[in-house]
């Protein structure tokens, strides 16, 4: 029971790290192919605060998000200006940076060696495991009304216009570079604020989970769902990662001989779906933006 | 002459991959209430424009600017901030936003920056019967298909490029060849506007036009650039007679 727990904050995760990249990516046009970077950043950052500091885990979580927020500050600073491809390369980059010092810097992080134990916030006994999941959910509820009321606001407005023709709104007297790094560095501390609160889901902490395969997934998800819709990235994690991690490893009873083939099957089911999304619905499940009304 | 220009430039100058394409001496703008630009193909109109508003950076020279009683220094500023002291410049190449519809791209000029920040997005919206007059009046003039929806034709798209610039309400107002893609009782609806707007507020128009006629009938005050120089400027009948343009821009378009 604890184990399906574990697999549906896992979703969970999943569902907020991927909403934040539909905010990036569907409503801003910003190319993050660097999403574990940011929420193993957070990750690590929320086990060194709370186990080596010692400090409070709430504390340790904002200090977290705080941190992978003015990392994502500096990095957009650096490359916001420059054209999908660049910012595409950069985010990479940056994950990747990320993994290598995780695996190096073993003073820090215990390296391949693996980093723990970090605690959950509270002790509920048998419901500490559901509560964590609504503690994460609580969360994942924030961005998804925020992304929903997006659709309708004056900022959500601008954010299209950005996403339609940048240079048309700088030149209507709308800061466009200072909002794209606004944005791009709240939403990259959300995606650290997950990253934090995987930290005590994951307890124990090692360098092959903020592997590259994440921010695929993510994107994956999103690019299946729908990246014009919260709901997009809501459906799409739970076609992929739902249907994967959770629903067939807890409830299909596959034979242990074959355990080891999932994976693998799973990753040659997303590459099947995208190609048959890519052909028949290029802009996902939920389909692409109308304009506007 | 003692109405103060609104803009002067000095010495201004810019090259594309060493080609001088702009090199202008000295110019003023804002003393007469719609002046015009005129010369042939790549004489750097344009360009000479996209120094002004920021969009290009100069190479040399001074860009002073005077909404008020005060002296702005341009080569200081972004693009943004130069809009929102109230230079704003039409798009010779229709632009356009691809997902918002027509009220929402009015709305999105008429959008004080305070209500576009991060955080008001959970604030309490209100619906701004102030702002759906100022637009309905506005699309009053011109016979959009349908206004409560999407720019469709590339007509309604230039149109709906210049009725953003208006509702910033400008000071100075650059129009880059208006009539480029609109029907001709469109450029006119435009101009009548523009016209209005330049006698009833503080609203000066420096306009690029290869449509001549338009030229002598709406303009005070007429210059003529080739080759990024400004060789003659004076009145549209001046200008009309003048011996270097007629030699070189008046011999390659029907007039
Ligand atoms: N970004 C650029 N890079 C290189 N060359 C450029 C660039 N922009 C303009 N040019 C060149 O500078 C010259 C002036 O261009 P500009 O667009 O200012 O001309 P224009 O007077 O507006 O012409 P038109 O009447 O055709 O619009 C042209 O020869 C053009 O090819
Ligand atoms: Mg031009």
């Amino acid at each position: 029971m604890a184990y399906l727990y574990f697999s549906l904050a896992l979703v969970a995760v999943y569902i907020g790290i991927t909403l934040l990249l539909h905010l990036q990516f569907g409503r801003v046009g910003i190319v993050n192919f660097g999403v574990v970077g940011f929420w193993g950043l957070g990750m690590y950052a929320h086990g060194v605060f709370m186990v080596t500091l010692g400090l409070p885990w709430l504390v340790a979580l904002l200090l977290a998000t705080l941190l992978v927020g003015l990392f994502a500050l500096a990095l957009g600073a650096l490359v916001l200006r420059l054209d999908g491809q660049s910012v595409l390369v950069a985010t990479l980059a940056f994950a990747t940076i990320v993994l290598h010092l995780v695996t190096t810097e073993k003073w820090l992080t215990g390296g391949v060696v693996g980093f723990g134990t970090i605690e959950y916030p509270f002790d509920f006994g048998a419901a500490t495991e559901p509560a964590y999941l609504a503690l994460i959910l609580a969360f994942v509820a924030v961005v998804l009304v925020y992304a929903l009321r997006l659709d309708s606001s004056a900022y959500g407005r601008l954010l299209s216009a950005i996403r339609d023709n940048e240079p048309l709104a700088h030149g209507l007297g709308k800061p466009t570079f200072r909002h794209k790094l606004i944005f791009f560095a709240v939403t990259s501390a959300g995606m650290g604020l997950f990253g934090g609160l995987s930290a005590s889901l994951n307890q124990f902490l090692t360098p092959n989970m903020i592997a590259p395969g994440v921010t695929f997934t993510a994107w994956i998800a999103l690019v299946l769902g729908g990246k014009d819709h919260p709901w997009g990235a809501i459906i799409g994690v739970c076609a992929t990662v739902g249907l994967f991690d959770v629903f067939i490893e807890t409830f299909a009873p596959i034979p242990a001989d074959y355990a080891l083939l999932v994976p693998n099957i799973k990753l040659m089911l997303y590459g099947a779906f995208l190609v048959v999304i890519m052909l028949y619905r290029p802009s996902g499940v939920l389909g692409g933006y109308g304009r506007r009304g | 002459m003692t109405v103060e220009a609104k803009l002067s430039i000095a010495g201004l100058e810019k090259s594309f991959v060493g080609r001088k394409v702009v090199s202008v001496d000295r110019l003023e703008i804002g003393r007469h209430g719609i002046e015009g630009l005129i010369g042939p193909n790549g004489a750097g109109k344009t360009t000479l424009m996209g120094l002004i508003t920021r969009k290009l950076k100069a190479d040399a020279g001074t860009l002073i600017y005077r909404p008020g009683g005060t002296e702005i220094d341009l080569r200081q500023m972004s693009m943004d901030q130069v809009a929102r002291a109230g230079l704003v410049k039409t798009n010779q190449v229709i632009q356009d936003f691809e997902t918002l519809s027509i009220r929402d791209s009015l709305r999105l000029a008429l959008a004080p920056a305070e209500r576009e920040q991060f955080w008001t997005v959970f604030t309490k919206r209100r619906k701004r019967d102030a702002v759906e007059a100022e637009i309905d009046e506005i699309l009053s003039h011109f016979p959009f298909e349908n206004p409560n929806g999407d720019a469709r034709s590339a007509g309604e798209k230039k149109l709906l490029d210049i009725i953003r610039c208006l509702l910033l309400k400008p000071k100075v107002l650059l129009m880059d060849e208006p009539t480029a893609g609109l029907p001709d009782d469109l450029t006119r609806a435009v101009m009548t506007l523009v016209q209005k707007k330049v006698a009833e507020e503080d609203l000066k128009v420096f306009i690029i036009e290869h449509d001549l006629d338009l030229i002598w009938d709406y303009c005070a005050h007429v210059n003529f650039l080739a080759d990024g120089r400004l060789l003659c400027s004076g009145t549209p009948q001046e200008v009309k007679d003048h011996p270097v343009v007629v030699e070189k821009y008046m011999g390659v378009v029907d007039v």
